[in-house]
């Protein structure tokens, strides 16, 4: 029974918990709104409820379809009291029942708050006094306004938030006094940010940091890029998140905190990483370029599309205790990433998180860096002239400055431009590697036969529920000729390590190789379970 | 014999232990002197991988060493 009835008498719960009974239902949820003795100071004797009926029950019915397919949930009911109230009354009951208790939380709480926010439902209060009035059943806050529901259906495209916040927030003007104040910013700084426009890839321990200072700081428009969900190890160092979050597309959770933090920032996301066939088109939109990921790959492509497009690009990234950092300005004779380390090292040779640990704040002292570069990049401000990398070691507490020196890198090759050509010609190529399977049994369906390149213990730790062979990535290039014939995909935990030994074994010559596009993990992304009415939310 | 200050990051100061040491060699080069520690630390990197510098400035793998040289192997690090 999913519906929503208003009632002029007292109602009975009894029958309407016991029709949210669901042999499929391991939480109950619900919520009962009493009348109480005092409203705003003032003490009430009772209330009445006057309802525009007709419409009430439409948008009641419309809150309790939204809820569902929001958050799953299996059944809900929703009674709300119209007439006379004395005090203890209850006024509106509210259940849910679903699978897991979280979703019934949730759908309870969003089913009162809409119906407090939407629903044409007045009520005249009667005070001790003698006096009555009446009052608007609406609040301003709605809870789940502060957290993401969405995911894009469509990955490929930016999604705007120019207006994200809820339309009943108060209307906020943004104070820069204290930055303005610095004599090299001042209001012709201040503008200068407002116009700017910066691309944030990562929304993780560096990007968290950066978002939130360029945000603060009122830099005009921010896009963000990230594919993946909040994991709760990420929380650790990702301080722009909440446990409640955790299963949630990272850019949502981003564009909202942004909008939360400086309502005038406008916000474009990629719910995708960056491909080497959007990469320079995404880069020309953008002033300059921020690049917070854990991935070499996306940091060789960015590299790549800023010499490219003449886009500045702020390097960082961490290792347990300490960091680096390179500004990469993307003008001619200037060195770029390449010019110290030509070719992307094969996944395993650089440190991750995930393998080698880090702790917290060290990816927020290395973001924090990167968000002073970019301000003082945009606002103009003084900074070294010399190319450099930055070696941070936190452990010591010491910044290393190593200068690089452009004619020793790239220049040897025929210079960043022509090298950065090649290299995004050859992702171009490579593009079609990674591919994107709901399930392995599409993959077989299609034709498929699966490589499972994960290491023997990630293996017995989470085997696939799929016939595989299985041949650790290390051991692909060498031992290619042991794989089986056919086309093949190449199956990892996260999607790249397999397109990597993708492209080393196509490199040989083997053409019908291919990877399952963010691997295992994405099988079971929550990204893409939402239901289709939740994603098209998202994008208001 | 040359007493080299060296300095490791990342990957290298995990699997050498420490972040930093002097030591006396009869490496007569800095690729030398890598050799010699992978040997004595297991370093996974081969020197392909690595930027190298002496003094604060990178240097070519080639360069001779020098008494006093503080010598600093520089991974590259993805963690984001």
């Amino acid at each position: 029974m999913n519906s929503f009835r208003l009632s002029v008498v007292p109602v009975d719960l009894v029958p309407l918990r016991e029709a949210l009974q669901h042999p499929g239902s391991g939480g109950f949820c619900s919520f009962e709104g009493w009348v109480r003795n005092t409203n705003e100071g003032r003490e009430v004797s009772g209330l009445e409820y006057e309802a525009y009926a007709e419409l009430a029950l439409v948008e009641g019915e419309r809150i309790i379809a939204e809820a569902i397919a929001r958050y799953g949930v299996l059944a809900t009911h929703c009674v709300h009291r119209t007439g006379d109230l004395v005090i203890g009354d209850l006024a509106v009951w509210v259940g849910v029942s679903a699978a897991h208790r979280d979703e019934a939380f949730r759908a309870c709480r969003y089913i009162i708050d809409e119906i407090k926010h939407r629903l044409p439902i007045w009520k005249k209060e009667h005070y001790l006094s003698g006096d009555t009035a009446w009052v608007a059943c609406s609040h301003i806050e709605r809870a789940h306004e502060h957290e993401s529901p969405a995911a894009d259906a469509d990955h490929g495209h930016a999604h705007h938030h120019d207006a994200p916040v809820a339309a009943s927030a108060p209307a906020f003007s943004p104070d820069y006094s204290r930055q303005t104040r610095l004599r090299d910013v001042g209001d012709a700084g201040q503008a200068k940010l407002a116009a700017a426009r910066v691309l944030v890839i990562g929304a993780g321990g560096l990007g968290c940091p950066v978002l939130s200072y360029l945000a603060g700081a009122g830099v005009g428009t921010l896009g963000i890029v990230d594919g993946d969900v909040l994991d709760a190890s990420n929380l650790h160092r990702q301080t722009i998140y909440d446990a409640r979050d955790i299963g949630q597309c990272k850019v949502e959770l981003a564009a909202r905190r942004i909008a939360a933090l400086n309502p005038a920032v406008a916000v474009h996301t990629w719910a995708q990483p960056l491909h080497a066939g959007n990469v320079a088109e995404v880069f020309a939109q953008f002033d300059l370029v921020v690049e917070c990921t854990d991935d070499m790959r996306s940091r060789y492509l960015s590299n790549d599309a800023a010499v490219l497009t003449g886009t500045p690009l702020i390097l960082a990234s961490v290792y347990q205790y300490e960091g680096q950092l390179q500004v990469v300005s993307a003008k001619p004779g200037e060195p770029c990433l390449r010019c110290l380390w030509p070719d992307e090292p094969a996944p395993g040779v650089a440190g991750s998180c995930v393998e080698s640990g880090v702790l917290g704040p060290v990816p927020g002292v290395l973001g924090t860096m990167q968000a002073i570069e970019a301000l003082k990049i945009l606002l103009d401000l003084p900074r070294p002239v010399e190319p450099a990398l930055l070696l941070v070691d936190l452990l010591d507490v010491g910044i290393q400055r190593l200068p690089i020196d452009a004619s020793r890198g790239c220049a040897r090759h025929g210079g960043c431009a022509a090298v950065a050509q090649r290299a995004l010609a050859q992702a171009q190529r490579d593009c079609d590697v990674d591919l994107i399977f709901d399930s392995l049994d599409d993959a077989i369906a299609a034709g498929y036969r699966l490589v499972d390149v994960r290491e023997p213990d990630e293996i017995a730790a989470q085997p696939l529920d799929a016939p595989s062979c299985c041949m650790p990535s290390a051991q692909v290039a060498v031992q290619a000729g042991e794989l089986p014939s056919g086309r093949l995909l190449l199956v990892c935990a996260g999607g790249r390590r397999s397109a990597h030994a993708a492209r080393e074994l196509r490199g040989q010559g083997m053409r019908e190789v291919y990877s399952l596009a963010g691997g295992v993990l994405a099988l079971r992304s929550s990204c893409d379970r939402l239901p289709a009415t939740t994603r098209s939310r998202s994008a208001s | 014999m040359t007493t080299v200050n060296l300095q490791y990051y990342a990957q290298l100061r995990e699997q050498a232990g420490t972040g930093g040491e002097q030591l006396s060699t009869g490496a007569a080069t800095l690729r030398e002197l890598y050799d010699e520690l992978r040997s004595r630390h297991g370093f996974l990197l081969s020197s392909d991988a690595l930027k190298v510098a002496v003094n604060a400035q990178f240097s070519d793998w080639n360069r001779a060493l020098r008494e006093g040289d503080t010598v600093v192997f520089i991974p590259p690090v993805a963690g984001g």
